[in-house]
């Protein structure tokens, strides 16, 4: 065999290797971005379409829309305000003025309510249309949910990076053995659930003292995030019956309150699952390097670590934000009128006598997106790389 | 400005460390005196950052005291200790500026806005920083950064500095440069100092004592002199100096090495069955044939500026000899060694004692 035989030429390039042959490393052949790139295309379109459709058909009005797909304003259907005018100018309160009002009753009834064990006050009802008062109800359970969820699970997740938690199998058997004493005790024995809790509790401390120690199975970090993200495998349909009763139990139906802590548990596993990996990702000397320093394990947290997350910390939250907003099964069990959300709104408009109104729902749609695409837009001057460099190496 | 500082002694007493079932550090008594500049010097593994994290405070000792000063602080918290580290990684807070990352240590202690940016000032003069105050950590060389977390080091005067390895991430011509400065600026602060390395070039230039360290125990505790000139054992002896030094498998019988036929005299008499021979290159010289103790030829030849590193091979034994610049010899030409008897060290082979 000759040795030429072995060589590649530049000159002999045929066809296929022009199209294929990528000019280097890192690049793509011309065959290769045609096929890409008209994927994507595709795939834009393929997904923008559905929101282009929402908001054409929030201007159609009924007989358009029954009358059969028209794609084009202007060309196809001259646009009407009909599903808006339904939404927004027929009932009364339908203004920024009652959306103020509104915010002061959220202030006005959680006062009440925090005061309720010591004083009666007649909490207000509200006086807003129900566009409005879905649109204030989810605002205020998203951003508190959000906030409540954010708090404690970044500060969980951290704890879980940082501490090693080793748990004895045997003690947690005890808790929930003692746990379970306590509430037969209370729903039958007649005791106080007060007195019940407080000495099943008495109990443990002083049996885990006694033979916590004596224990060989314990647990640890790893399987404590596991637990934790297990919590999100039953589907919320499962767990909603007893978290209604509870809250029924205890007169939390119908109220935000019971929506922004069920969306914060709910988000819980994802906040502190994914928080975990960016706590256990920043270099430790940073966290070291601060405790020497003098910072105490509160003042390195918010100090070093939180700066440090916030691209991850940024991008959580907008997904927790998101999610929180577009709930929908717990909201239809939890809320009947008063605390009802924006995803509730969109869904009655299935229920209608007339069919489904759907240039309302359209309408009512355009005004959720809103928010969410100012969120991402807002947060997404957050989610930049780059935050560590030059904390470590040379 | 100009501030006394404390000196104060740190003391290590029956230290040991164990992770689970390794252990880390044997029983370690290592009595740093007051202002020293102090090196633990050993391979990786051998327990010197473990040591050192121990008297920082970030590592707990399995068993056994560390004292400062006159206080136990076996089981006192970092932050009251007293002490300021520079790492290895530097450990810079990225967010925060130059100004504000050799400020933290007087942040956290709530130091008045005014002090604080005097003391900080001060400094950044002292590492040459004074004019990158406002550049954030990504926006400086290796070199600065080094430099900033030696001013976070120094800012708050502590009574005692802990350094892990701080120059290990630097090129060789900054590495050399810092060195000459770390060391004037520890002989100006006159803080006892304690510093990790590898390096035994680092361990040698900065070290007043050098604690050398192998397998968690103490192997030599001494002035670079005297370990150089006067190893303990077969480890030192190895560990210390470059190109290292020469070992020569043999007998020991009364004052003579015995090694394939050759016999060498040795400053030192006994009889040990397996002992080693150690002579460093610069005490070896190529003569001819017959002059040398012992008959050999050259292997390599290789110029390294100021000398010629030669390697000849006697036997099976390779020995390298430090020999003049202009040395000329070609691979394979026999040629005779000459040791410097009293420059011999024999040691036993089974445990590495040297044998006197």
């Amino acid at each position: 065999m000759s040795v030429t035989g072995l060589k590649f030429e530049e000159s002999r390039r045929g066809l296929m290797e022009r199209l294929f042959e990528a000019p280097a490393i890192g690049k793509m052949s011309p065959a290769a971005k045609f096929v890409v790139y008209g994927f994507l295309l595709f795939w834009t379109i393929f997904v923008l379409f559905p929101i282009y459709w929402v908001v054409i058909t929030a201007f159609k009005s009924a007989q358009v829309v029954n009358e059969g797909p028209y794609y084009i304003p202007f060309v196809d259907f001259s646009p009407t305000l009909d599903g808006w005018r339904a939404q927004f100018a027929t009932d009364p309160f339908c203004d920024l003025a009652a959306v103020g009002r509104q915010l002061g009753l959220y202030v006005y009834n959680s006062v009440a309510f925090i005061l309720s064990p010591f004083v009666a006050i007649a909490p207000m009802e509200p006086q807003i249309c129900k566009v409005f008062l879905a649109y204030t109800n989810s605002f205020v359970i998203s951003i508190g949910s959000t906030t409540l969820c954010m708090i404690i699970g970044s500060m969980a997740a951290y704890a879980l990076a940082r501490i090693q938690y080793k748990p004895k199998f045997g003690n947690i058997f005890m808790f929930v053995l003692l746990a379970l004493g306590a509430i037969v005790a209370t729903n039958y024995a007649g005791l106080h659930w007060a007195a019940s809790g407080a000495i099943g509790l008495a109990l443990f401390f002083l049996l885990a003292r006694a033979f916590g120690k004596h224990f060989d199975a314990q647990l640890g970090n790893g399987d404590i995030l596991f637990w934790i993200i297990s919590q999100r495998i039953l589907p919320p349909i499962v767990v909603i019956f007893p978290i209604y009763m509870m809250f029924q139990a205890v007169g939390l139906i119908d109220t935000h309150l019971a929506l922004i802590l069920v969306y914060a548990v709910a988000n819980l596993p994802i906040v502190v699952w994914l928080m975990h990996d960016f706590f256990a990702s920043l270099p430790i000397e940073l966290e070291e390097s601060a405790q020497l320093d003098g910072a105490t394990r509160f003042g390195i947290f918010w100090d070093i670590v939180l700066p440090l997350t916030r691209p991850g910390l940024a991008a959580i939250t907008l997904l927790t934000l998101i999610l929180n907003w577009n709930e929908y099964i717990l909201a239809v069990f939890l809320s009947l009128s008063k605390a009802q959300t924006m995803p509730i709104m969109v869904a009655a408009k299935n229920a209608g006598e007339r069919g489904i109104l759907w240039w309302e729902m359209c309408a009512i749609i355009v005004v959720m997106i809103i928010p969410v695409i100012i969120m991402a837009i807002f947060l997404q001057r957050f989610i930049a790389k780059g935050v560590l460099l030059g904390a470590v190496k040379g | 400005m100009t501030l006394i500082n404390p000196k104060v002694p740190v003391t290590f007493d029956k230290i040991q460390k164990s992770f689970g079932a390794v252990r880390v550090l044997e029983e370690l008594n290592l009595a740093v005196e007051p202002g020293e500049f102090l090196v633990l010097l050993g391979a990786s593994g051998s327990g010197k950052t473990t040591a050192l994290r121990i008297l920082s405070g970030l590592e707990t000792a399995t068993s056994g005291s560390v004292m400062i000063g006159d206080r136990e602080v076996t089981h006192v918290l970092p932050k009251y200790r007293d002490i300021s580290m520079v790492f290895q990684s530097y450990a810079l807070y990225p967010h925060k500026t130059v100004a504000e990352n050799i400020g933290y240590p007087l942040k956290v202690r709530g130091v008045a806005k005014a002090d604080a940016e005097v003391q900080i000032k001060d400094a950044a003069a002292q590492v040459q920083l004074g004019d990158l105050l406002h550049r954030y950590p990504r926006e400086l060389s290796g070199g600065q950064r080094q430099r900033v977390a030696l001013a976070r080091a120094i800012v708050r005067r502590p009574s005692v500095f802990l350094m892990d390895e701080p120059l290990s991430n630097l090129d060789a011509k900054l590495r050399g440069h810092m060195r000459a400065e770390l060391k004037h600026m520890q002989n100006t602060l006159g803080t006892t100092t304690i510093y990790v390395t590898h390096d035994q070039i680092e361990a040698m230039t900065l070290a007043r004592r050098v604690a050398i360290l192998e397998k968690g125990i103490l192997q030599q505790l001494a002035t670079p002199a005297e370990i150089y000139n006067n190893p303990a054992n077969l480890f030192v002896a190895q560990f210390i100096g470059s190109p290292p030094m020469n070992v020569v498998h043999g007998q020991l019988d009364g004052a003579v090495f015995h090694s394939n036929g050759a016999k060498v005299d040795v400053p030192v008499s006994g009889k040990v069955a397996k002992a080693i021979l150690g002579v460093r290159p610069e005490d070896c010289t190529v003569v001819s044939p017959a002059k040398g103790n012992v008959a050999a030829e050259i292997y390599t030849v290789e110029l390294i500026g100021d000398h010629t590193l030669v390697t000849v091979k006697s036997g099976s034994d390779m020995v390298t000899v430090k020999a003049p610049k202009d040395f000329n010899g070609k691979t394979g030409e026999k040629i005779g060694v000459l040791l410097t008897k009293d420059r011999l060290f024999v040691f036993d082979a089974a445990t590495g004692e040297r044998v006197r």
